[in-house]
């Protein structure tokens, strides 16, 4: 209509395979570096895995220092953030045990209550529901690359689900390597984001996978490499739209929805961005380690 | 559009009609009518409206040790009643051990015990004897008291003023809380975190020795006094009339004492009352609440009425909150706050608010962007992402899913992922239609070859959004579900709707060729 729909011709013929040396250096060396990340700096665990109280509130005339100055000679452990304006601000506290949180909450309320407008939420979890979360957490996250393989297994063979388990593997580590050096809070909804990207990365990969086991049924003679560029350039542009859409609703997402929502949003952005490259770039090239040719599909 | 399945058609229609009639009451609704149809709506989550969300635990092991406690009484009054001189007395968690001067009659004391407690274990060896439980006894233990505890919680907020909560066990030990529109969830915690323990005990000021020496012999206890920690009391341990058999409590004022509680037991209550006034008059009693004095006057007349009055340094409000505990009921051991998520109504608002705009600007720019690639078919696939929505949110509403902030999240991510089946489509059209001269014939190869990727690559994505549903709380299971529903909605939209339109598209336009 507008001329567009060509941007990505159906007959594009892109050699990705050629360079594949490259992009698995790329690959490992930001999987190595996001490693190295994770276990010398770690995430920036919010209170959903650290434990701890978090006090938003929203305030007029004060200004951040005042409320630090009231607060910090009372508590040990307090820091005060502005979350999204300079009037909404963020106070977190450490506390020792679950008793003492109610009594702590009272005490900032009562500090503060003049200099401030609004008590906008007040969270609070207890040690042992932080470890209870994380662990549920790595559970749900190791849950599902395993069901995945077990579906891609099923449906496919086992070589294209080793393909795409290398490639969510691929995209969690380095999604959170990515996380930890932009210090995105890590909480539930990160956890929600991660897994999220877990199947949207899959659903890119088993697209492509598809595509791959049609051809291998309908050109017997092609080279692998070359046949496996030809079903990355036959879905690339369903690649590209898709991840575009994608994309366009997230960053709505990140710039409209509101400061608690923004690192949800983020890690999405940046675990699509990674999953449309593993897709292309890992996935698919894995499957060149086996040299296989089946014999019969299982469809047929 | 010859040769189109008359019932597909009429399938689509049906379904996008109750899509619309049934995303009505979510839309256009907010408030509660009593009519059935227009309160199938989505229930918005704390975290939109505004409410508390509270995890409690039960510390049980404070019954158990409680337990071995009223062993080790058990034990010396029946040593005492046989004339056996206890040794002394070890007592933890697990067992408790008391080594007698010699072991005779330990045979009997046993009978004598186990005639009070039936399935404890109980070992003579030598002159020692041991006490222990088993797991079916504690669990028996633990079990009680958190049904107990859930009428008693049940009770506290009902008495609170709390709309709709929602109260239930959680696990083996915990009780959740959903406390919809509380503004003050201070004061609910506050009201949560007494056990409420009230007890009746004769003061002994005899003693004065004891008292000094801060040793309580066999049967009495040392107390201090609520409001200054160094005025101890020596109190009988045995209380003589308890808070159970209260029936009514009531703050009231007094014009001397000022803020008070008044209260009255029920016909046993004012029995032991009564008794125990009658037989102590001159002396002092103490009334105790979880484990501190209140207050301690002396009985100047026996009280016979069954009623009385405390009073105490409170304030109104005090007096109205140990007003409510008492009628409610003591907790059988204390409740630990250990996660609480509030969320004031402002926040809650603007949450809303910022879900909406994100979702109409995503919406917005997606919809250019379809049509501005894929023109006229672009225009169709925006049609079926908005009866995707329409459905989303009918089905939300007939099941009566939560929608949370996540659930919001979840909503805009799906208007981006919903053209994908769309996309794969159009793609699949698009290569179709190089070969193809038939304009019916490439449109049809285009959907049959779309349809087993589109369904691989949406269940590996229910795949995951069903573990998130499993091992997520709250409000990530209310993500999950707007994500699956969504998944779900565009599988039906791209395969039945999108077909429909792009058949009715061509015929009406009388196209020959496609454009894409």
């Amino acid at each position: 209509m507008f001329g567009l729909n060509k941007i990505i011709p159906v007959d594009s013929d892109y050699k990705f395979l050629n360079y594949r040396k490259k992009f698995y250096i790329a690959s490992g060396v930001a999987i190595l570096l996001s490693l190295i990340l994770l276990f010398f700096k770690g995430l920036n665990l919010g209170i959903d895995f650290k434990g701890g109280t978090l006090i938003e509130v929203s305030t007029q005339n004060t200004n951040i220092g005042e409320l630090r100055d009231i607060l910090s000679p009372n508590f040990n452990e307090v820091s005060l953030q502005e979350f999204g304006d300079e009037n909404t601000i963020i106070i977190r506290l450490q506390n020792e045990n679950n008793q003492e949180s109610i009594e702590t909450v009272n005490k900032v309320k009562q500090l503060i209550s003049d200099k401030v407008q609004e008590f906008r939420r007040s969270e609070f979890v207890g040690p042992t529901i932080s470890s209870e979360l994380l662990w549920k957490g790595f559970q749900a996250v190791s849950f599902a690359l395993f069901a995945i393989l077990i579906y891609i297994w099923l449906r496919f063979e086992w070589q294209f689900g080793f393909g795409a388990v290398v490639a969510l593997t691929h995209d969690v580590l380095f999604t959170l390597g990515v996380l930890s050096i932009l210090n995105v809070e890590f909480s539930l909804s990160t956890i929600a984001a991660v897994l999220t990207i877990a199947g949207y990365s899959i659903n890119d990969t088993v697209v492509i996978f598809d595509r791959v086991r049609e051809n291998l049924r309908k050109y017997k003679k092609l080279e692998l490499l070359d046949l496996f560029n030809l079903s990355i350039n036959n879905t690339l542009s369903r690649t590209v739209m898709t991840s575009i859409t994608t994309l366009l609703a997230l960053l709505s997402l990140y710039i409209f929805g509101g400061e608690v929502i923004k690192p949800f949003a983020l890690t999405m952005i940046i675990g699509v961005l990674i999953g449309t490259y593993s897709s292309i770039f890992i996935a698919v090239p894995t499957l060149l380690v086996f040299k296989f040719r089946p014999q019969e599909d299982d469809e047929n | 559009m010859k040769n189109y399945p008359l019932w597909k058609i009429f399938i689509v229609i049906i379904l996008l009609f109750l899509g619309i009639i049934f995303a009505i009451p979510s839309l256009l609704y907010k408030e509660n009518t009593g009519s059935w149809y227009l309160d199938n709506r989505l229930n918005l989550g704390l975290d939109l409206q505004g409410g508390s969300y509270l995890l409690l635990e039960v510390q049980t092991d404070v019954l158990i040790k409680e337990e071995f406690e009223n062993f080790s009484d058990t034990v010396r009054i029946i040593a005492r009643e046989n004339r056996v001189k206890i040794n002394n007395i070890e007592k933890n968690d697990e067992a408790l051990k008391v080594r007698f001067d010699s072991g005779d009659k330990l045979k009997i004391i046993r009978e004598e015990f186990l005639k009070n407690y039936r399935s404890v274990n109980f070992a003579i060896t030598n002159n020692i004897i041991s006490i222990t439980i088993d797991e079916i006894y504690k669990k028996s233990i633990q079990d009680a008291a958190i049904k107990q505890s859930l009428e008693i919680v049940r009770k506290r907020i009902d008495e609170s003023g709390t709309k709709e909560p929602l109260i239930q066990r959680s696990g083996r030990d915990r009780i959740l809380l959903q406390l919809p529109g509380v503004k003050d969830p201070e004061r609910i915690k506050d009201l949560l975190g007494k056990t409420a323990k009230l007890n009746f005990h004769m003061v002994d000021d005899d003693d004065t020795k004891s008292l000094s020496l801060n040793i309580a012999p066999f049967g009495r206890m040392i107390v201090s006094d609520i409001d200054n920690e160094d005025i101890k009391y020596l109190l009988e341990k045995k209380s003589r009339v308890g808070g159970e058999n209260l029936i009514d409590a009531y703050a009231s004022f007094d014009p001397t004492e000022g803020h008070a509680v008044s209260f009255r037991f029920d016909t046993t209550g004012a029995q032991k009352f009564g008794k125990a006034t009658s037989e102590n008059i001159g002396k002092r009693f103490a009334v105790v609440l979880d484990g501190v004095v209140i207050t301690a006057p002396v009985i100047n007349s026996a009280i016979t009425g069954g009623s009385g009055i405390i009073t105490g340094n409170f304030t109104s409000q005090e007096a109205t909150d140990l007003a409510v505990l008492l009628r409610a009921g003591a907790l059988p051991a204390p409740l630990e706050i250990v996660e609480e998520r509030s969320v004031g109504p402002g926040l809650g608002a603007d949450s809303i608010a910022a879900g909406k705009i994100a979702a109409i600007i995503g919406m917005v720019l997606v919809c250019i962007f379809m049509v501005l690639i894929y023109g006229s078919f672009g225009l169709i696939a925006n049609i079926s992402l908005i009866a995707n929505l329409f459905i989303i949110i009918a089905l939300l509403g007939t099941i009566g899913a939560t929608l949370t902030l996540p659930g919001i999240a979840g909503i805009v991510l799906t208007i981006g992922m919903a053209v994908d089946a769309n996309v794969l489509i159009f793609e699949r059209i698009k290569e179709e239609n190089t070969k193809n001269k038939k304009v019916y014939e490439t449109i049809k190869k285009g959907f049959d070859r779309a349809l087993s990727t589109i369904l691989d690559a949406n269940i590996t994505t229910l795949i995951a959004s069903l573990l998130l549903f499993i091992f997520g709380s709250g409000p990530i299971k209310g993500f999950s579900i707007t994500l699956s529903l969504g998944v779900i909605a565009s599988m039906f939209t791209a395969l039945m709707l999108t077909n429909l339109l792009v058949h009715f598209y061509i015929s009406f336009a009388s196209k020959k060729e496609i454009n894409l």
